[in-house]
C-alpha cells in the first residue's frame, strides 16, 4: 500500500525527524542540486529533479575523516546524529550497492561506514527529469528508485506518493499521525506515468549518445587491453581525480598520519586511481606509470572487477564524472568504443 | 551490517632489537602489547608514529607469538624511518593480514623454495615453518642467490642450515668477491642442480620482481604444475583488508587475497610482474 503526503506534511515530517536526525535535503543553487542541512525556519522542502552535484557517499566514507588514535582498540567514532538523507536518486541508490560490498562485507567491516549506513534514514525520491548525461538504464537501472530506500518519494500534484521500504521508515511515518493518507488510485497512475516518461527520456539518451547496455560490455576491457581507446582518451586527462571523487561507487582511500610523533592518528582520505603514485610502491617500482594504464584501470575496476567480484557493474549511469571532467572523457564514449569488435 | 573492532587500530609495539644485516637490511625484533599470530606468508602493517605505515612479511618463527621480527630494506620514506629506530622505541603493528602458505598441502611432497635478495625475509618464516614439519616432506630443497656476498641475508644462518640433514641448500651470487666461495650466477642457473620429481612437486617463489619473474618461466619450464607454483607478490598494500584499492592484482586486492599466489590464479592477468 501506498501513502500520499502533501508537500507541507513532508516538512513537518522532516522537521520531527530532526528531533533525532541530522537532516540533508537537497537545494537548487545556481540551477543544480546540492544536499544542504534541513532548514527551520518553515522553508518548503524540495526532492529535486534529478541527482544532486554532491555523490551521497559523501555522507558514509567522509573525504577525510580520523579512523585511529593512539592505540586505542576503540574506532574514534564521531559524535554525531545519525543521518536522514532526503532525494536520494535511484543512482546513488546503486552506488550503495558496491561501498555495501567494499565496506560492510563478510570480512573486516569498517566500523565507520557500518554505523553511518546501520544509523542513517534514506528517504529516496524519483527523478522527475533527466540530465543530458542521466545513462542509468544501461546498467538496467531506472530513474526511479526500486528498494534499498527507508521511504520513497514520488513527486506528483500536491505532494509526494510515499513508499515504505523498512522498519525504520514505517515508524517515521506512523510517528506523524495524519501525516500520510493512503494514496489515491489516480495518484499512484500519476505516480507511474511520471516514471515512464522520465525513464524513455533516458532511454532517448542512450540512444542519442549511443551508450551500450552493459551486456555489450562484459569482457570488454579484457579484449580492448592493449588497444589504442586507452591512450587516445588519456590525452586529454589532466590527473585531477574529479572523475573518482565524484562517483557513487569509486571507494578507493589513502592512509595517512598527521606529522606528529607525540600523538599518533591516522587518517584515511579519498585517493584517486588516475594520479602518478596510486599502485607505485617503496622504491619507486610503479606498475601503472603510464597515464593510458592508469585511466585503463579505472575502467577495469567499474566493467571487470566489480562484475566479477560483487556481480555489479560499478558504475550507476548518473553522469557525474561526464559533468566533471574537464579533459571532457566521457565514459559513454568509452563505453561505446569498449562494446566495439576489436 | 554491525561491526566489532576496528580494523585500522594499531598495537603498540616495543623495539627490542635492531641488528644489521646488510648496508640496506636490517632486522627488528619487536614485542606487541598483545599476541600477533600469524601463519608464514602473511604479512603485517608496521607504523612509524608521525611518519607512516609500510607492509612486511615477518621473517620469525610463526609459533613464537610472543615476539615477532622483520627484516627490512631502506628503499624509501618510511623505511628510513624504520632504519632509525633503536631499541626501546614505541611503534604501531597491525595485522596479520593475507594468504600464508598452504604448508598441509606441501606435507608428503618434495618442496623447492627459490630466493632472491630481500625475498630471503619472508622465506626465513616459511623454512622455520618447514623445519618444523621436518620429516613429513620427501625432501626439502632452498634455492638462493643475491647480488654480491654483502648483501646476502642471514649468512652466518644460511651456513647452519647448509649443515642439516633435512635441507638440500644452495647459493649464489650475481658477482663474487674475496669472501665468497660458492656459485656465481643468477639464481636460475642454480635450479638445474635440484634432483626432484617436478610434475609432483611444490615450488615457492619469492624476491624482487624481476628475479620471481624469471624464476618462475624457469620452474615451469622445469615441469612444475602452474597451480604448484607459489609466489609472493610485491603491490602497494596499504589498507591491508581488501578495501583502498592500491593492490589490486587482477580480480584480487594482494593484500587480502595475496600476497601469496598460485601462479595459475593470477597467470592470465596482464602485468603481474610490473
Amino acid at each position: 500500500m501506498c501513502r500520499f503526503i502533501t508537500k507541507h506534511g513532508l516538512g513537518a515530517l522532516l522537521r520531527a525527524a530532526a528531533g533525532k536526525y541530522d537532516v540533508f535535503v537537497p537545494a537548487q543553487r545556481e540551477g543544480r542540486g546540492v544536499y544542504t542541512r534541513l532548514s527551520s525556519n518553515g522553508a518548503a522542502v524540495e526532492t529535486g529533479p534529478v541527482r544532486t552535484v554532491d555523490p551521497l557517499k559523501a555522507f558514509f566514507v567522509k573525504p577525510r575523516e580520523c579512523v585511529a588514535e593512539g592505540f586505542s582498540p576503540v574506532p574514534p567514532l564521531t559524535e554525531n546524529r545519525p543521518l536522514c538523507v532526503v532525494g536520494v536518486k535511484a543512482c546513488d541508490l546503486k552506488g550503495f550497492r558496491i561501498q555495501d560490498f567494499v565496506f560492510a562485507g563478510e570480512e573486516f567491516r569498517d566500523p565507520f561506514y557500518c554505523r553511518a549506513r546501520n544509523e542513517s534514514l534514506i528517504i529516496s525520491s524519483d527523478c522527475t527529469s533527466a540530465l543530458d548525461t542521466c545513462f542509468c538504464e544501461a546498467f538496467d537501472e531506472r530513474p526511479y528508485p526500486r528498494g534499498d530506500f527507508d521511504l520513497n518519494l514520488s513527486p506528483v500534484d500536491g505532494g509526494y506518493v510515499v513508499e515504505m521500504g523498512s522498519e525504520k521508515g514505517a515508524a517515521l511515518i506512523a510517528s506523524c499521525p495524519g501525516a500520510a493518507a493512503e494514496a489515491a488510485q489516480g495518484q499512484t497512475e500519476a505516480r507511474d506515468r511520471q516514471r515512464d516518461e522520465v525513464s524513455a527520456k533516458v532511454r532517448r539518451n542512450l540512444k542519442e549518445f549511443q551508450v551500450p547496455s552493459q551486456q555489450a560490455l562484459e569482457e570488454s576491457v579484457e579484449r580492448h587491453y592493449e588497444s589504442t581507446v586507452w591512450k587516445e582518451e588519456a590525452e586529454t586527462c589532466v590527473e585531477c581525480g574529479a572523475c573518482n571523487t565524484i562517483c557513487p561507487t569509486c571507494h578507493c582511500f589513502l592512509l595517512y598520519d598527521q606529522k606528529d610523533a607525540a600523538r599518533m592518528v591516522r587518517f584515511r582520505a579519498w585517493d584517486s586511481c588516475l594520479m602518478k603514485g596510486f599502485a607505485r610502491v617503496a622504491g619507486g617500482a610503479n606498475p601503472r606509470r603510464e597515464l593510458s594504464q592508469r585511466l585503463r584501470n579505472r575502467f577495469e575496476k567499474k566493467f571487470s572487477f566489480f562484475p566479477k567480484v560483487a556481480g555489479e557493474y560499478a558504475c550507476t549511469g548518473c553522469g557525474r564524472c561526464i559533468s566533471a571532467c574537464p579533459g571532457k572523457i566521457d565514459i559513454r564514449r568509452v563505453m561505446k568504443r569498449l562494446s566495439e569488435h576489436v | 551490517m554491525c561491526s566489532n573492532g576496528n580494523p585500522y587500530r594499531l598495537i603498540r609495539t616495543q623495539v627490542l632489537e635492531v641488528t644489521t644485516e646488510t648496508p640496506t637490511i636490517k632486522t627488528f625484533r619487536l614485542k606487541p602489547d598483545e599476541e600477533i599470530r600469524f601463519q608464514a606468508g602473511q604479512f603485517i602493517d608496521l607504523t612509524v608514529p608521525g611518519a607512516g605505515e609500510a607492509p612486511f612479511t615477518p621473517s620469525s618463527r610463526a609459533s613464537d607469538t610472543a615476539e615477532i621480527a622483520v627484516s627490512v630494506m631502506r628503499v624509501g620514506k618510511v623505511t628510513a624511518q624504520i632504519h632509525a629506530l633503536k631499541a626501546g622505541d614505541i611503534v604501531g603493528l597491525r595485522g596479520p593480514y593475507g594468504s600464508a602458505y598452504p604448508l598441509d598441502e606441501f606435507a608428503g611432497r618434495e618442496v623447492l623454495v627459490v630466493g632472491g635478495g630481500c625475498g630471503f625475509a619472508p622465506l626465513r618464516s616459511l623454512m622455520y615453518s618447514l623445519f618444523d614439519m621436518s620429516g613429513q616432506f620427501k625432501r626439502l630443497f632452498f634455492r638462493g642467490g643475491c647480488r654480491k656476498p654483502g648483501e646476502l641475508l642471514y649468512r652466518d644462518e644460511m651456513k647452519s642450515w647448509g649443515e642439516r640433514d633435512d635441507l638440500d641448500l644452495l647459493l649464489t651470487v650475481d658477482e663474487g668477491d674475496e669472501t665468497w666461495d660458492g656459485r656465481v650466477g643468477l639464481v636460475t642457473a642454480i635450479l638445474d642442480d635440484v634432483p626432484m620429481n617436478f610434475t609432483k612437486g611444490v615450488a615457492i617463489v619469492c624476491g624482487p620482481p624481476i628475479m620471481m619473474k624469471f624464476a618462475t618461466q624457469k620452474v615451469l619450464a622445469m615441469g612444475f604444475r602452474p597451480e604448484n607454483i607459489f609466489l609472493s607478490m610485491e603491490k602497494n598494500m596499504s589498507c591491508g583488508i581488501g578495501k583502498c584499492g592500491h593492490c589490486r592484482l587482477g580480480v584480487y586486492y594482494c593484500c587480502k587475497d595475496g600476497p601469496v599466489f598460485r601462479y595459475s590464479q593470477i597467470r592470465d592477468f596482464p602485468g603481474i610482474w610490473e
